[in-house]
C-alpha cells in the first residue's frame, strides 16, 4: 500500500457515496492493518494532500471534494452531485470527472443563487466575480476560511 | 475564496466586515485555474504543484501580482 493508493481510495470513496472512508474501511479496502491506514491518512495530511478534523483521522478535506455538506455543490452532467470546498474546488470536481457541469452556490454578500455552468470545457459567460481575502502565500495557515 | 454576484457585492461585504479588499477577479480565470489544478487528481502518482509550478498556473490565468506569489 501507498500513500497514493489511499489518497485514491478516499477519491474515489467519496465520489460513489459522498462519504468518506474511515481508516478501518481504508485498511480492509487496501488489505493493511488500521494503523498502517491511520499512518497514511496522518502523511497526507502532513503533506497538505487532505485535511483532517483537529484531533481525529475523519476526513474534511480531500480536494476538490468536501467530506462534510457545503453551499458549494457541482451537479454534473449524469445526474449526480458531489460537495466542494469552496467554488474553485466545485469546478476542479468538474474538471476532474471530465464532464459537463455546474457548480450551484450564492452570493456571499446577499445569499441570491449563483450558477456556474461549464460545457464541453468552457464556463459559460457570467456577472459574477471572485474574491480572494487572503494572498496564495498563507493560504494554508487557515485552509477552512481560505 | 468567495463568490459574488459583482463588484459592488464584494464591496459592501468587506466594508461591513472591516476587510480589506483582496483580489478579484473573473469565474473565467478561476476556471482557467482549476483546470490544471484539480483535472488530474484521479491520476496514479498525482502529485501537488510545487511553488513555482503553482505560480505558472496562476499565470496562465493572468494572476501574477504579489497576491499570487508562493
Amino acid at each position: 500500500m501507498t500513500d497514493d493508493d489511499v489518497r485514491l481510495h478516499i477519491l474515489r470513496e467519496l465520489i460513489a457515496s459522498g462519504t468518506a472512508p474511515c481508516v478501518a474501511d481504508t485498511g480492509a479496502a487496501l488489505d493493511v492493518p488500521e494503523s498502517d491506514a491511520a499512518a497514511a491518512y496522518d502523511r497526507l495530511a502532513a503533506n497538505r494532500v487532505i485535511v483532517l478534523e483537529p484531533g481525529t483521522h475523519d476526513v474534511l478535506m480531500a480536494a476538490p471534494l468536501s467530506a462534510v455538506p457545503t453551499s458549494h455543490i457541482a451537479r454534473m452532467a449524469d445526474g449526480r452531485s458531489h460537495y466542494g470546498n469552496c467554488v474553485w474546488d466545485a469546478l476542479g470536481v468538474i474538471a476532474m470527472l471530465g464532464q459537463d457541469g455546474g457548480v450551484e452556490t450564492v452570493c456571499t454578500d446577499c445569499d441570491a443563487p449563483l450558477t456556474l455552468t461549464v460545457r464541453r470545457g468552457a464556463l459559460a459567460p457570467t456577472d459574477a466575480v471572485v474574491h480572494f481575502a487572503v494572498p496564495a502565500a498563507r493560504w494554508w495557515e487557515n485552509i477552512v476560511f481560505t | 475564496m468567495l463568490l459574488f454576484r459583482s463588484e459592488e457585492h464584494v464591496n459592501r461585504w468587506c466594508e461591513q466586515r472591516g476587510l480589506d479588499r483582496g483580489a478579484v477577479f473573473t469565474p473565467e480565470q478561476l476556471w482557467t485555474v482549476a483546470k490544471p489544478w484539480h483535472g488530474r487528481r484521479l491520476d496514479r502518482g498525482w502529485k501537488r504543484f510545487t511553488p513555482a509550478e503553482a505560480e505558472a498556473v496562476f499565470a496562465g490565468a493572468g494572476l501574477t501580482d504579489t497576491f499570487w506569489h508562493l
